[in-house]
């Protein structure tokens, strides 16, 4: 190893870059030429770490393993204090991601794998492949635990949708979505689109991915005990230069958009889905065999990044020969060890066990016919010494304890409150409330998402039982000998970040707890995403804090409704340095996805109103709660009474509800979120096509001022009860402590009625409320 | 009881619903077994064929005609055995010209939709009608609730007075239809553009069927949207149910015969 730093366009793969003897002028020029983007302090400490200087590989290994995206240097102290703990968690977030109990079937115990990501770079300049390379990406994490992968979800944020780049990046990005799941056959389940200005120059492009597996059968994302001597096996697409620096790209500031385009990768959806497909058979020959291995996504920081991570956590070290791995171009070492290359796993197996490995993947399965040199192949072995040692040309060009690689960088940086002025604005009340709700209902964060979830399969895997549209919560049965259910949800309100992080966590997690409930499904695990700015902004790291206090607040205080602990978190991912050039940084957006499991399917119900006569019942009292409303918002304004959470209240009101609708009491339910009381009643009525035929009559009582009733969007639930079972209901909710107030019936004429203290303040017919609504997302967009 | 029905549910590179149609298939009483395009095996065991929903060989040049060219699809044909293809199976049958069948030639095409509201790939719950009788359906009767889930699925052909003729011949199968079962060839109920609301057209053997709506999706009630979500069979049932009496009257029986 030996080189000439002065020259570093010379510099080889394993040649010595002796960084600590360079001053800040010699590493402003190393940053500059090989597109580093450490802090001089960082690169300095790598000889520090290190006790002598890196090679130009080692070089790129820390500058992709320390930043944001891998090392979590910001957050990592932070999201310690998240509730990741319960009896119902099968394997917390320490993996590719993580898995809860759903049944018991045969004996054998089942689990749900979930895990949320971004890829918010990459789809805001390329939204196609960004979309699609996001799905991509998730799906392995989720493949690699050894499980079938059965749903996605797709939560969106753009900025102000009458942008043409909005209508642009939103059309693009549901397409590139559609474009992958679709073609590797799994099923959309739910999501969710909003627009405000504030994501004008960095959408928000998160994904959601549920697999099930036999806890048996789990398979580690970590070599296996023994694994010394065992081969790695690199599976997948040949590698190229595409998407090599990703993982840095997506831990700065989007600044010269054209700079970043050959950091986004390139996906083939076709190949992944054969890829699936043969991993399965892998999983039951892995089985039949009876042999420990370790299986792992190939993503942020490459084959470097997933083989050192698969070592390190295993105890083991870990030897890969570059010239080993198939490429489809000419590249430097470097750059094959980090490139981020799509569709492609790793995994570490017995040597007895890989004719078998690559017997499925290049025959049975034929990758090499599926796509160019597509394949699987033995790169590496897996080492007792405790070391990453790359291998090129018969050289070493890294050599270093493979801890050192993997353990990443810890920041306590500055955090300092945001002091925003929120005000509550003096609005009149409207003069034509019919007007207002239909204005509510065409608003593209509430009107009907079928502009979006037509384009995706829902239906494909056979496994659905409600899917986009029909309820707050998708639901699927996936085991073919089992009734027990998954429901599954994403939320989170920006315009409640924008005046509390605190509150926007913790209204996320509620309703999304709320919206498992809604369908009958016992809220049990969360995953998340956290989307934010630049965290070097003490207030922008501050409002991370108050997101990850609201988050573990809500998840202890709306404890499980089985087993009493938290709601655990059991994986999730942060996303920093979403902000413009400009210096303005979205809205705090922690996003979160909760998996809710029913034991039997059949006690599912929907939002739809199914007949005349019902009564619509009201859980959750009205307040003056507008702060961030859509109401607030179509008058240009934000407000400042943000939806609070009283734990307590909200844990009696979603128990109640999942025992009405377990006990088969209730017809339909949906909860209040967007657009209030209000949107919640004509969602209802025109059930997920918008078709629906019957009314309702609203007779609403009480003090509160009557656009304060209808569109204040504290959390809360509607449900439609047949007369005869109301009784019932009363008595189980006093029982738990819970109001059911009863604001109206369903009734023949297909219109909405609404009365304010007796006095008549609305009538809706219901072709007008259908055409808002779903029109509402399409015109945005046009 | 005796010979029970045993059919092979092809998978090639790119399928999707094979785990799916083999359930289905299943639930009506068949035996079913995935099959690997590049599988040796004899398929002379099989009483019928399942050429199941995906996208094969990535839609290369189109949908569905990379696959129509391969050994395993010269093999299910000289069989002459049933061969129900789904989706993306019927985009492979009319590549192989086994749909409509007349000249052995590909006759016909599954072009893109055409959707006022929403171009492309378009996921929806539609009906259909059984408007002629084969393998898979009997005239007559009742109106089947069953989803799409393509981008291609307009059946359409340039051959002059194919149409009219596969009328006259029986071949056409299936249209899309109210829930009343009237048939409009407008959008939202015809969901696709296609030549006369066409969703599914058979040979003029009747032991091919290509239909666009998946009944491997339907197979269940609890998969209906909205409806009592239960175990019971789905109306989706029908055409995986047909598919077996017929084998089980003999796989080689023309329609005439099988129709009685």
């Amino acid at each position: 190893m030996s080189g000439d730093s002065e020259n570093g366009g010379a510099l080889r793969a394993g040649d010595t870059v002796p960084v600590a003897a360079m001053d800040d002028a010699g590493l402003a020029r190393l940053r500059k030429q090989h597109g580093l983007s450490l802090t001089h302090d960082e690169l300095r400490l790598i000889a520090t770490k290190l006790a002598r200087d890196p090679t130009l590989t080692e070089l790129h290994i820390f500058n992709i393993e320390w930043s944001e995206h891998c090392s979590y240097k910001s957050s990592k102290r932070i999201l310690r204090s998240l509730p990741t703990k319960a009896p119902n968690v099968i394997l917390g977030p320490s993996e590719d991601a993580g898995i809860v109990e759903f049944a018991v079937v045969d004996g054998e115990r089942y689990g749900v794998v979930l895990r949320q990501e971004s890829h918010n770079h990459p789809s805001h300049i390329v939204p196609y492949e960004g979309a699609a390379t996001g799905v991509g990406g998730i799906v392995r994490d989720i493949l690699c635990m050894g499980a079938k992968v059965v749903g996605l979800s797709d939560p969106l944020r753009f900025g102000n949708p009458s942008l043409q780049k909005t209508k642009y990046l939103a059309t693009t990005v549901i397409d590139g979505i559609a474009g992958y799941g679709n073609a590797i056959g799994v099923p959309n389940l739910c999501g969710d689109i909003a627009f405000n200005a504030s994501f004008d120059d960095n959408c928000l492009v998160n994904v959601a991915c549920l697999g099930i597996v036999r806890e048996k059968d789990i398979i580690h994302s970590y070599a296996p005990e023994g694994a010394a001597g065992y081969d790695i096996v690199l599976v997948g697409k040949a590698t190229d230069s595409s998407g090599f620096g990703g993982a840095a790209f997506a831990s700065v500031t989007m600044d010269d958009e054209a700079q970043h385009k050959s950091a986004v990768q390139v996906p083939d959806p076709f190949l992944k889905n054969v890829i699936i497909r043969a991993s399965y058979a892998v999983f039951e020959e892995v089985r039949a065999q009876g042999i420990s291995a370790g299986f792992k996504d190939c993503g942020a920081g490459g084959i470097m990044c997933a083989t050192s991570e698969l070592g390190a956590s295993g105890g083991v070290g870990v030897r890969v020969d570059i010239d080993k791995v198939p490429v489809s171009m000419e590249m430097p070492a470097f750059m094959t060890a980090c490139s981020e290359t799509q569709e492609r796993l790793v995994w570490m197996v017995p040597k007895s066990f890989t004719p078998t490995l690559l017997r499925v993947y290049n025959e049975d399965f034929a990758l090499p016919e599926v796509a160019e040199r597509a394949q699987a192949s033995v790169i590496g072995e897996v080492i007792a010494q405790r070391d990453f040692i790359l291998v090129a040309d018969g050289e070493e060009i890294a050599h270093a304890p493979i801890a050192e690689v993997t353990e990443g960088i810890t920041y306590e940086r500055e955090a300092r409150e945001r002091t925003r002025e929120a005000r509550e604005p003096d609005l009149p009340e409207p003069d034509d409330y019919a007007k207002a709700i239909l204005d509510v209902l065409a608003y593209p964060d509430v009107a009907s998402k079928a502009r979006a979830y037509k384009h995706y399969d829902t239906e494909v895997q056979g496994m659905a039982v409600i899917r986009p549209g029909e309820a707050d919560a998708g639901v699927i049965k996936p085991l073919p000998d089992s009734d027990a259910a998954i429901a599954i949800s994403s939320d989170c309100n920006p315009l409640y970040g924008r005046i509390s992080a605190y509150w926007c966590a913790a209204n996320a997690v509620a309703e999304c707890m709320r919206n498992v409930a809604a369908v009958g499904a016992v809220p049990s695990a969360f995953t998340n995403c956290l989307n934010f700015g630049n965290p070097e902004r003490p207030e922008v790291l501050w409002e991370f804090t108050e997101a990850v206090r609201g988050l573990a607040d809500a998840c202890n205080g709306i404890p499980h409704k089985l087993h009493g602990g938290c709601v655990p978190i059991v994986s999730g991912n942060v996303s920093f340095y979403n902000e413009s050039t400009r210096g303005t940084a979205i809205d705090p957006s922690p996003h979160v996805t909760c998996v809710g499991i029913l034991d039997d399917y059949a006690k599912a119900i929907t939002m739809r109103v199914k007949r005349e006569g019902s009564a619509l019942c009201l859980i959750g009292p009205r307040k003056d709660e507008l702060g961030g409303s859509v109401h607030y918002q179509l008058q240009g304004e934000l407000g400042a009474n943000v939806p609070t959470v009283d734990f307590a209240a909200a844990t009696r009101e979603i128990h109640a509800v999942i025992d009405l609708i377990g006990a088969r009491l209730c017809l339909a339910c949906h909860d209040i979120s967007d657009g209030g009381l209000a949107a919640c009643v004509a969602e209802m009525l025109l059930g997920g096509e918008g078709d629906g035929a019957i009314g309702a009559s609203l007779s609403l009582e009480g003090g509160l001022r009557t656009s304060a009733l209808l569109f204040s969007q504290t959390g809360g639930f509607v449900l439609e009860i047949a007369p005869e079972h109301l009784a019932r209901c009363e008595e189980l909710c006093r029982d738990a402590g819970v109001a059911l107030t009863r604001i109206g019936e369903t009734i023949a004429a297909p219109e909405l009625r609404i009365a304010h203290n007796h006095k008549a303040i609305a009538r809706v017919p219901l072709a007008r409320l259908a055409h808002a609504w779903l029109t509402g997302l399409e015109e945005a967009l046009r | 009881m005796s010979h029970v029905p045993r059919i092979a549910v092809i998978l090639f590179p790119g399928t999707n619903d094979h785990e799916n149609s083999q359930l289905a298939a299943q639930a009506a009483g068949m035996r079913a077994d995935i099959v690997r395009w590049n599988d040796a095996r004899d398929l002379a065991a099989y009483d019928g064929f399942l050429l199941p929903g995906g996208w094969s060989y990535e839609d290369r040049i189109r949908a569905g005609v990379i696959a129509a060219k391969t050994e395993i699809m010269a093999r299910i044909r000289a069989q002459g055995k049933a061969v129900l293809g789904v989706c993306n199976g019927a985009q492979i049958l009319v590549e192989s010209g086994m749909i409509p069948g007349l000249s052995g030639k590909v006759e016909m095409a599954l072009a893109p939709n055409r959707n006022p509201r929403i171009g492309g790939y378009y996921c929806t719950w539609t009906h259909m009608l059984p408007v002629g009788t084969c393998a898979f359906a009997t005239k007559g009767e009742a109106v089947i609730r069953i989803p799409v889930a393509h981008g291609e699925g307009r059946f359409v052909t340039r051959e002059p007075g194919l149409i009219e003729r596969l009328w006259r011949d029986n071949q056409v199968v299936f249209q899309y239809c109210t829930a009343a079962g009237e048939v409009v060839d407008a959008f939202p109920v015809n969901p696709n553009g296609s030549t006369q609301a066409i969703a599914g057209i058979c040979n003029r053997e009747g032991n091919v069927l290509a239909m666009m709506p998946h009944p491997e999706r339907a197979s269940w009630m609890r998969q209906v949207p909205e409806g009592v979500k239960s175990g019971d069979a789905g109306p989706g049932r029908t055409v995986f149910a047909h598919m077996k009496a017929f084998m089980e009257r003999g796989a080689r029986e023309t329609r005439a015969e099988a129709a009685r």
